[in-house]
């Protein structure tokens, strides 16, 4: 990482978000909302379908920095809005959300970096924005 | 039931610290497809966002506040923000507390924010976590 600058793209990542993998999370993160494993109450609030857990789009988006800094430990500071809801069929296909990332800025060795995260042709997330310390 | 601006300022402690442990970060790494070496073996440190898991024990506090009568099947995440004054590893012991920042209202939402801090037993911070979420108070 020796020349960060302004307009560096990130390496993109896609991922790939069936029903077992919300399981999955919901086990993991203690998460057991309804809406993110039940059609009946997803509906019940008047969502499309079964979502996504928002922290599990904003755990992959942050991979995509994670991924490209050495330690994750330089990240600082990491921000998103759930902007639409990630719905996840249940099928075997499921969801692919594909995230990429762009250096805005680079001062006093922190790098500020834009995500973005599209599910298809839609946006997910909005205002994502990760800090990193550069050297 | 419901909630206003005069909860704004309510604070809601985890009612027990939090011992992070290397098998714990491993299963929350698989859980979100991370293979990243560094949330594996003895020196492992978790991975970023699990500072929210961490905070979850004091949201649960929140959300089990009577008077605010908020139902988790009616919430939706909203937003989210960490910083980080160091990450989260194996072997801490860590305290949360939640405080109610904002609350606004429109129709049957009510949109919350609360912020989150973590430190360790000791009181040396280590996460800040800012959470919006919509909880929708009408009947489907």
């Amino acid at each position: 990482m020796s020349t960060v600058e302004a307009g560096l793209e990130l390496p993109a990542l896609t991922v790939t978000l069936r029903r077992d993998d919300l399981v999955r999370y919901a086990g993991a993160s203690g998460d057991f909302n309804p809406i993110h494993w039940s059609d009946r109450m997803a509906a019940a609030l008047g969502l499309p379908g079964v979502i996504a857990h928002g922290m599990l789009t904003m755990a992959s988006a942050a991979r995509v920095v994670t991924d490209w800094i050495e330690d994750p430990a330089d990240l600082v500071e990491y921000g998103v809005r759930f902007t639409k809801p990630v719905v996840v069929p249940d099928d075997d296909q499921g969801v692919t959300v594909t995230f990429s990332a762009t250096v805005d800025k680079v001062a006093d060795g922190l790098a500020e970096i834009d995500i973005t995260a599209l599910a298809g042709e839609q946006k997910v997330l909005g205002r994502a924005r990760a800090t990193v310390r550069v050297r | 039931m419901t909630i206003d601006a005069t909860m704004v300022g309510r604070s809601y402690t985890a009612a027990e610290t939090y011992q992070v442990g290397r098998e714990k970060i491993r299963e929350f790494a698989a859980a979100i497809g991370d293979p990243n070496p560094a949330y594996t073996g003895d020196d492992a440190v978790a991975p970023p966002t699990f500072a929210f898991v961490l905070g979850s024990r004091a949201l649960e506090q929140l959300l089990g506040d009577p008077e605010l009568g908020l139902r988790l099947d009616r919430i939706v995440h909203g937003a989210q923000k960490f910083s980080w004054t160091r990450p989260i590893k194996a072997g801490d012991e860590i305290a949360a507390t939640a405080t109610i920042t904002t609350v606004r209202k429109a129709g049957d939402v009510e949109v919350i924010m609360y912020e989150t801090a973590l430190t360790s037993v000791a009181g040396e911070p280590i996460a800040t976590s800012t959470s919006t979420i919509s909880h929708n108070r009408a009947d489907a």
